[in-house]
């Protein structure tokens, strides 16, 4: 991991409408990394594993990723996230609809670093984006300072 | 039973006509004997009597003392002989007048027998044989023997008479019995008939009923089953249907969020042009600026707020249906006591009471589900309560045919019978909607009761009170491993 690399923000959300709330409120949090976005999972796991910008072959990176994907469930991918040796230390941030218990339970286990539940009510969501903002800006520190 | 008693009414009568039988044979006997006896005597009279006019006959003729020893042996004998003969045949009208003669006859022939002895015995032989060659004396002892043969012929007439009476009785009598027999045989052959199509009746009924009540058992399994099955996929549609329901959602209530947010720097622009200089600004501009749009913003607020209730209402029921049930032996009287003090801080504001009514059958059942469903209809209860009355909330239980029966009964403002569907839909209520609710507990409370294999009813008429009332089995359906 070369500290020269910034951090690439690796987006796989369907909705076009979630991804740019996400985007919008990750810049409102002064996060100006670069975001990469996908829309289903192939194309994304191609580009975590093939492609020449993607996270394998090219620096340190975060995974936002939804779980209700159109090709395949967000599970798959965040298992192949954690068995892959040189992806797995990628902090992966589940971002979905989704609040039952059994289904966060069962991405903790898979190796996500956080689980964050998309809320209707904007202001929290908002605020959860935020946090993430937060977070991201912390595991950023290192690297701008170097 | 008619049969039976049948059959013992000709037993019965079979073991009389035994009886009356048996009675004729022995007087039969009796008479027979007494007709040989009779006829004994008579030969003994004759006997005698021949023997006395025999010993005359002899005296006259040798004078020999011997003969007169045997006329007066023979003569002694006599009257014994006529009286036993008396005895005997006396009952007899008929032979009653012969003896009569008889006796007239035979003290006669006594007395001219005497007379020609004495004559005899005095040396008057030849007047003795005189009268010894009487024509009277030979016609008396004729008639004599003629009278004896009468009464012998007509004691065997009678016996005659009495042996042919006896047959053609008896052969009645062996008719009726063998028709009582045959009788009595066609009814034990009936009997054992009925008896054998009544086995075989009650074994068949009993099968059939057996194979009813499996019939009826696999029915119920079978729609349990079905029931499950399409509970689950309501159960997984909804789960679905509300994330699906959810995303949309969230791009509605984050670009809403946007434009509003968007509207304040729009408004402060608006004020600021409009403070340099008002008739660069439209009323239009003004009006949708400053009232339309915020005003519809809040509009898709509300809405998008409700649809988001109900969407986790969905989710949570879902989420319920899918919750793996514990059955566990349940003190029902400690459940309902708990809910009941649950409630009490809520009914103390209304001075409403509620009351477990002693004694309350136990089950086995999943703890969770039955405190929600109890403490919904409990809470149902103190929240729909009749205004002016103090409310009243009374559970109690009971076993009814294997199943157990619980009610929460109210007094409250009660609900429309046409509504008793109704109440128990998701997102539907009754009555004045003064109460906040999105109308879902009673679609709860339902579910949870299918699922534990009950079901639920309501007695209720406006202002009248309602009567919930949950039938559950003493264990729930063994569930089906739901993905």
């Amino acid at each position: 991991m070369s500290p020269q690399q910034p951090v690439n923000i690796v987006m796989i959300e369907d909705d076009a409408g979630h991804a740019r709330l996400i985007e919008k409120n990750i810049r409102r949090a002064g996060i100006s990394n670069q975001i990469t976005h996908f829309v289903d999972g192939g194309s994304a796991l191609e580009f975590l594993f093939e492609h020449d910008e993607g996270p394998h072959r090219n620096g340190p990176a975060l995974i936002l990723l939804d779980l209700n994907l159109p090709d395949m469930s967000g599970t798959t991918i965040l298992e192949r996230i954690k068995a892959s040796p040189e992806l797995r230390r990628t902090p992966v941030v589940v971002l979905t609809t989704t609040d039952d218990k059994t289904e966060i339970d069962r991405c903790y286990d898979l190796g996500a670093n956080v689980y964050i539940t998309k809320p209707v009510n904007y202001e929290s969501f908002a605020d959860a984006i935020r946090q993430l903002g937060l977070f991201l800006s912390v595991i950023q520190v290192p690297e701008v300072e170097v | 039973m008619a049969v039976v008693a049948a059959g013992f009414f000709v037993l019965a009568v079979l073991v009389g006509l035994a009886g009356l039988s048996i009675d004729r044979s022995r007087d039969y006997t009796e008479r027979t004997l007494r007709t040989q006896v009779l006829e004994a005597r008579l030969s003994e009279v004759q006997t005698q009597f021949e023997r006395a006019e025999g010993s005359r006959r002899g005296y006259l003729l040798r004078q020999e003392p011997r003969f007169l020893e045997g006329h007066q042996a023979a003569v002694s004998a006599l009257p014994q002989a006529v009286d036993e003969v008396a005895r005997l045949a006396g009952d007899n009208p008929r032979q009653a007048a012969r003896l009569t003669e008889l006796r007239s006859l035979l003290s006669a022939r006594a007395a001219a027998r005497d007379l020609s002895l004495r004559q005899a015995g005095s040396g008057r032989l030849d007047e003795a044989l005189a009268g010894f060659g009487a024509a009277d004396s030979s016609r008396d002892v004729l008639r004599i023997r003629a009278i004896v043969d009468e009464m012998r012929a007509d004691e065997r007439g009678v016996l005659a008479d009495r042996a042919a009476e006896r047959r053609r009785r008896q052969g009645t009598v062996n008719l009726v019995i063998g028709a009582a027999g045959v009788m009595l045989a066609l009814l034990a052959i009936g009997s054992l008939w009925l008896l054998r199509r009544y086995t075989e009746d009650l074994t068949t009924s009993r099968e059939s009923l057996r194979r009813l009540n499996f019939g009826l058992e696999d029915a119920v399994t079978a729609r349990t089953a079905d029931y499950q099955r399409a509970n689950e996929e309501i159960q997984r549609f909804a789960y679905i249907v509300s994330h699906d329901l959810r995303s949309p959602l969230v791009n509605v209530m984050g670009f809403t969020s946007e434009i509003e947010s968007g509207l304040k720097p729009l408004q402060q622009m608006l004020a600021a042009v409009d403070a340099r200089d008002p008739t660069l600004v439209s009323q239009d501009a003004r009006n949708t600026i400053g009232e339309d749009m915020p005003e519809a913003v809040g509009f898709i607020r509300a809405s998008t707020a409700r649809m988001d209730r109900l969407i986790n209402a969905i989710l949570r029921l879902s989420r319920e249906g899918r919750r793996v049930l514990t059955p566990e032996p349940l003190n029902m009287q400690v459940l309902l006591d708990g809910v009941a003090a649950n409630a009490r801080t809520k009914a103390e504001e209304t001075a409403a009471t509620v009351t477990v009514q002693w004694p309350i059958p136990d089950l086995i059942g999943d703890r969770l589900s039955m405190e929600q469903v109890f403490g919904n209809l409990v809470d149902n209860a103190l929240k729909y309560l009749q205004p002016g009355r103090a409310g009243r909330v009374v559970v109690r239980g009971r076993e009814d045919r294997g199943r157990l029966v619980y009610e929460v009964q109210d007094n409250g403002r009660g609900i429309d019978p046409r509504d008793h569907e109704r109440v128990f839909d998701l997102f539907r209520r009754a009555g004045v909607q003064d109460q906040p609710g999105e109308g879902i507990g009673l679609a709860h409370v339902r579910a949870l009761v299918h699922r534990l294999g009950g079901s639920i009813t309501l007695e209720s008429a406006l202002d009248q009170g309602s009567v919930f009332r949950v039938s559950l089995p003493p264990r729930p359906p063994e569930q089906e491993t739901s993905a």
